[in-house]
């Protein structure tokens, strides 16, 4: 499996590991440029103690070397060599140290400009040498007098610069192990420091299943480039948990809404087929009863689904809502009246558009619920504005409270858990508002001083 | 025996209540849960058919409250609820079994049967005394291998005794158990009932009386007086 922290500990390694090596070896090359320019700028300046000996006289060069200069080519030492050769390369003077050798001439022939290269000496050993071409000052101190130019090839033994080298090296090559080892030691640890909270994320989000839905990341406790990630999350799970929590609702409603009628239907048959003499034209009445209420529940389970499905096809026109609403309202009046209610309806004239089937419906469906809901001696109030829009406003129980609104249009929904009444089986709402919808229009609901207010009109876009 | 019927949908209560008397039970009824509950307060009941989704007060709510006030009587829950959360949410509540909508009229029967016996720490349902046995399941009883025919409140009656068989069975706790509370404190109902019993279970004229009495206590149903 792909691993984050895997692969951030390798590429970071690697990375590490590539930038300090070639860290080291810049410090090296800048190091060995350094101290080979040294030692060259030493050579040069053996090389011009020797070029002061050097004089012309008459087109021939001589050179006069003292003791103390000698000294340092002596034979002995045998580390330093000189060679010093007239335009026509015959040798004017070579150093004792050479004995019967020569050194080579400079790689890419005499030239006033100093040639640096290096070779094998002739006692065997690795040397370094500078070769230029020089005009020996004149023996009279007159510049018109000095014609001819010398050729000079210092060389010496490059042991001391070898080894300070090798030193470097070494040295060089100790850190970069050193570091190596450092960076594969503590990036994996730093990076495990590091992302433990984002492992603690993943940890915790892989225990989360259908089950856990309340659960929920601390954000407080991550870094800040987390706490998004967390907070989102969180919020995800809310939704989910509410969705979740509406699914069962409603499949627990839906379960309830059918399953108690099928228990009334098979304990009816099973008492009568048990005992037959116990059997009434009661028991006949109930079933019917009970299948009238299946099949009106099934209606409009129907209903919904086709809505869900955007099949309800409204066909609008323009509607006089006055005598629409009046007309709706007829036969509510009656119940309404037997229930001491107080009504009131006051509808200005508009005709919005709207598709009266379906207007009817859900002020049939307000009115049902205003009419069966409201207590005892409340009052139920009908408005309609010029603009086309309606209110249907009713006293409700004291229990009715503001966080009842949330579920109010939800499918199976009652004040009451129990469904004593079985006339409402608590679909009404849900389907009125998916009639609103098809037609273009929009109902909501609100509670304002127990009272329970529909509002209905055309969306506003 | 005697139970409490708690069921909002008032054809479900009818036809329950029913099938439970028909079976002999003494059977109370209640629509919501405030009444449920008042009743299960008020009276012995030796089982409780409950439903959860009920006006006033949860199924759920009584039950934990029942629970939580010390009240041992075993409870069913009823309920078109059949997830396995509300299940295990039903029986962690205190419930003794789980019945959901809708279900078999004979089950539920068996099953509060079954609570009933538990009642009186039985888990067997024949009950054997000297040549006597009770089939509270076949609903059967014999006397020295000869049927015995008895109504269901007979039947309720007899079995009640022999659960509590050694003991002094006083008219009250009959009343209270085996009637519905309705009866006349003053009427001579269970008297005649037990008189009765007597008479069918005095299969021949050598059966040995098995219901003793005992005056101003009440009955005992044992092999020897």
């Amino acid at each position: 499996m792909k691993s984050l922290r895997r692969q951030l500990t390798r590429e970071l390694s690697a990375v590490l590991a590539v930038l300090f090596g070639v860290s080291l070896l810049g410090l090296y090359l800048v190091m060995y440029q350094k101290l080979t320019r040294s030692f060259d700028v030493a050579l040069e300046a053996r090389a011009l103690g020797v070029t002061a000996l050097a004089e012309q006289q008459n087109g021939q060069v001589e050179v006069d070397f003292s003791e103390k200069i000698m000294r340092g080519f002596s034979a002995g030492k045998a580390r330093n060599y000189f060679e010093l050769r007239g335009t026509n390369g015959t040798v004017v003077a070579r150093s004792l140290s050479l004995k019967e050798n020569a050194l080579p001439r400079p790689p890419g022939g005499a030239a006033e400009k100093a040639a640096y290269w290096d070779f094998k000496l002739p006692n065997g050993r690795p040397g370094r040498a500078v070769g230029f071409l020089f005009k020996p000052k004149p023996a009279d101190d007159r510049p018109e007098s000095a014609t001819v130019m010398a050729e000079l090839v210092v060389a010496v033994d490059r042991d001391e610069l070898d080894e300070t080298l090798g030193w470097l090296l070494a040295a060089v090559a100790g850190c970069g192990g050193l570091l190596l080892g450092a960076v594969f030691f503590v990036v994996p640890r730093v990076l495990r420091r590091g992302l433990a909270p984002l492992e603690r994320l993943g940890a915790q989000a892989a225990t989360i299943d259908a089950g856990s839905l309340a659960a929920r990341f601390p954000a407080a406790d991550l870094p800040v480039e987390l706490q998004i990630i967390a907070g989102r999350l969180n919020d995800l799970l809310a939704r989910l948990e509410a969705s979740f929590e509406r699914e069962r609702r409603y499949s627990a409603d839906l379960a309830h809404e059918l399953r108690t009628p099928l228990a009334e239907l098979r304990s009816l048959a099973e008492c009568a087929l048990k005992w037959p003499e116990a059997r009434d034209p009661e028991t006949d009445r109930d079933t019917l009863v009970i299948a009238l209420q299946m099949e009106a529940l099934v209606t409009r389970l129907l209903t919904l689904a086709r809505g869900e499905r955007s099949r309800l096809a409204a066909q609008c026109a323009p509607v006089e809502l006055a005598p629409l609403v009046a007309g709706v309202w007829r036969p509510f009046a009656k119940r309404a009246a037997e229930r001491g209610l107080r009504v009131d309806l006051t509808v200005a004239p508009a005709t919005p558009m709207a598709d009266p089937v379906l207007l009817r419906s859900i002020l049939a469906n307000l009115f049902d619920n205003a009419v069966d809901y409201t207590p005892t001696g409340g009052e139920i109030a009908v408005t309609g504005s010029a603009e086309g829009k309606l209110r249907v406003a009713n006293s409700v129980a004291a229990d009715f409270a503001p966080e009842d609104m949330a579920r109010i249009f939800d499918r199976f929904w009652r004040k009451e858990a129990a469904r004593t009444g079985r006339e409402h089986v608590g679909l009404g709402l849900n389907l009125a508002r998916a009639f609103a919808v098809a037609m273009g229009w929009e109902l909501t609901a609100r509670l304002e001083n127990g009272r329970l207010a529909f509002m209905l009109g055309v969306a506003e876009k | 025996m005697r139970i409490l019927l708690v069921e909002d949908s008032p054809r479900l209560l009818r036809n329950i209540a029913t099938a439970l008397r028909r079976s002999g039970y003494a059977v109370d009824t209640a629509a919501d849960g405030e009444e449920g509950l008042w009743l299960a307060e008020s009276h012995e009941y030796d089982a409780i058919v409950l439903d959860i989704m009920l006006p006033k007060r949860d199924g759920l709510d009584v039950l934990r409250t029942l629970r939580s006030r010390g009240r041992k009587v075993h409870i069913l829950l009823l309920t078109a609820r059949d997830t396995v959360a509300d299940r295990v949410t039903g029986l962690q509540a205190g419930a003794d079994d789980y019945l959901v909508k809708p279900f078999a009229l004979d089950e539920l029967l068996a099953r509060v049967q079954a609570l009933c016996r538990r009642a009186y720490g039985a888990k067997q349902p024949r009950v054997v005394i000297a040549d006597l046995e009770i089939d509270a399941s076949a609903r059967t009883v014999t006397r020295a291998g000869r049927p015995v025919g008895l109504t269901a409140r007979e039947l309720q009656l007899l079995e009640y005794l022999a659960r509590r068989r050694g003991e002094v069975v006083s008219r009250t706790d009959i009343e209270a158990h085996i009637y519905d509370g309705q009866i006349d404190p003053m009427s001579n109902v269970v008297d005649s009932a037990v008189c009765s019993l007597r008479k069918k279970i005095a299969v021949s004229d050598s059966a040995a009386p098995l219901i003793h009495t005992r005056r101003g206590l009440g009955y005992v149903l044992e092999a020897t007086p």
